[in-house]
């Protein structure tokens, strides 16, 4: 990925890679990791964060200033993106998180109102048709994170999920 | 307790049509994936056959352009064999939305039907031959009414109807207009003295 990422001035701040012990200070401190990693995966395009990963990760990183997070300090952020629905861990030791920079919910909505836009309402499309579509906020979009948008949907009665032969389909109403 | 934890259970939504649609779509986006696959392949054969020519070997790169032409070959294939199933995925979608609008004329059809017993011609014919007898019943009436006066009666009518209008023709003769000029005082006085005369005259 070369995407230029546009750092605030936290990440220039070597106390911004220390946890605050100061409650009122670290709640600003998550809060501005939130927006940065939100921010970063929805520019790098990413949705899967594995943690045995981040000494690699810019992210988590700044060369510059010589600091990094480590993972504990990692996944306290992430459990603070869990409230938010903006994080969920995929495995139980929090190795793999899914990242989410829309909700679920608003994922869901986000694919229910192109579908009502563009006329796809009541006719049957595959996940694969749904990804690839050009130029919109969930081209692309990771499958599992799009099938649990599907699913959600459904429970609201907007939506049926279609398996078939292992390939997913889903008809949205 | 069992109500709480039963399932509700959901009728689903889902045809077969909508699966053999679904069934296309997955082989038109299989034929899709396999088209990216080709065409990365041919870039990089592209590339390498460059590469290869910048090197001097010639016969390789002849050969790699042979196997980039067989792909190249395929690739059509798949364009017109993604253009037929997407032609069929169309005429499927395009079956069913006929089928939807045959049910709506069905369901028009029956609509005027009903409206169509309701006005039956029975009921029609029924009520214009009571309007028809009304009307003649009031022409009857009618006749009877006029048919108690007879001829004498009318000419009594005539009579009666000229006399008043020569009454009407006396009340309107005036007495003409005078046409002396009116008495000067002098002449009025002259007047009353001669009367006062001619009045003790008499007496």
């Amino acid at each position: 990925m070369t995407v230029e990422i546009k750092w605030p001035w936290q990440y220039n701040f070597p106390p911004f890679f220390t946890i605050q012990p100061n409650l009122e200070t670290r709640k600003k401190q998550l809060e501005a990791w939130k927006t940065l990693i939100l921010n970063y995966f929805k520019q790098t395009n990413q949705y899967i964060l594995d943690l045995s990963d981040i000494s690699n990760l810019e992210l988590f990183n700044n060369s510059s200033i010589s600091r990094s997070l480590n993972r504990d300090d990692v996944i306290l952020i992430l459990d603070f993106l869990t409230r938010s629905e903006n994080a969920e861990a995929i495995d139980k030791n929090k190795n793999r998180w899914y990242i989410y920079w829309h909700s679920l919910r608003e994922w869901a909505h986000i694919i229910y109102s192109w579908a009502q836009k563009t006329n796809r309402t009541n006719s049957v499309l595959t996940f694969y048709e749904i990804r690839s579509t050009p130029n919109e906020e969930f081209t692309e979009l990771n499958e599992e994170i799009l099938s649990k948008a599907l699913q959600l949907l459904e429970s609201q009665e907007k939506a049926e999920i279609i398996l078939l032969q292992d390939t997913c389909g889903v008809k949205i109403f | 307790m069992g109500i709480f934890f039963s399932k509700r259970k959901k009728i689903s939504r889902i045809t077969d049509h909508d699966k053999t649609i679904l069934e296309l779509k997955i082989q038109r986006d299989n034929l899709k994936k396999y088209q990216l696959r080709i065409e990365a392949i041919l870039e990089n054969d592209r590339n390498l056959a460059k590469r290869l020519l910048t090197e001097g070997k010639k016969d390789r790169a002849k050969l790699l352009l042979r196997k980039k032409r067989f792909q190249e070959q395929l690739l059509e294939q798949t364009d017109g064999q993604l253009e037929n199933l997407e032609k069929l995925t169309q005429d499927l979608e395009f079956a069913q939305i006929e089928i939807k609008v045959v049910e709506g004329l069905k369901i028009g059809n029956i609509a005027l039907k009903k409206i169509n017993d309701t006005l039956n011609i029975q009921n029609i014919e029924q009520i214009l031959e009571e309007t028809r007898e009304g009307v003649e019943k009031q022409n009857e009436i009618n006749d009877l009414i006029s048919g108690v006066l007879n001829d004498n009666d009318e000419q009594a009518i005539e009579l009666e109807l000229s006399q008043l209008i020569d009454q009407n023709s006396e009340i309107l003769e005036l007495p003409e207009i005078p046409n002396e000029e009116p008495a000067t005082d002098q002449l009025k006085k002259e007047i009353k003295e001669k009367t006062k005369k001619s009045i003790l005259v008499e007496v």
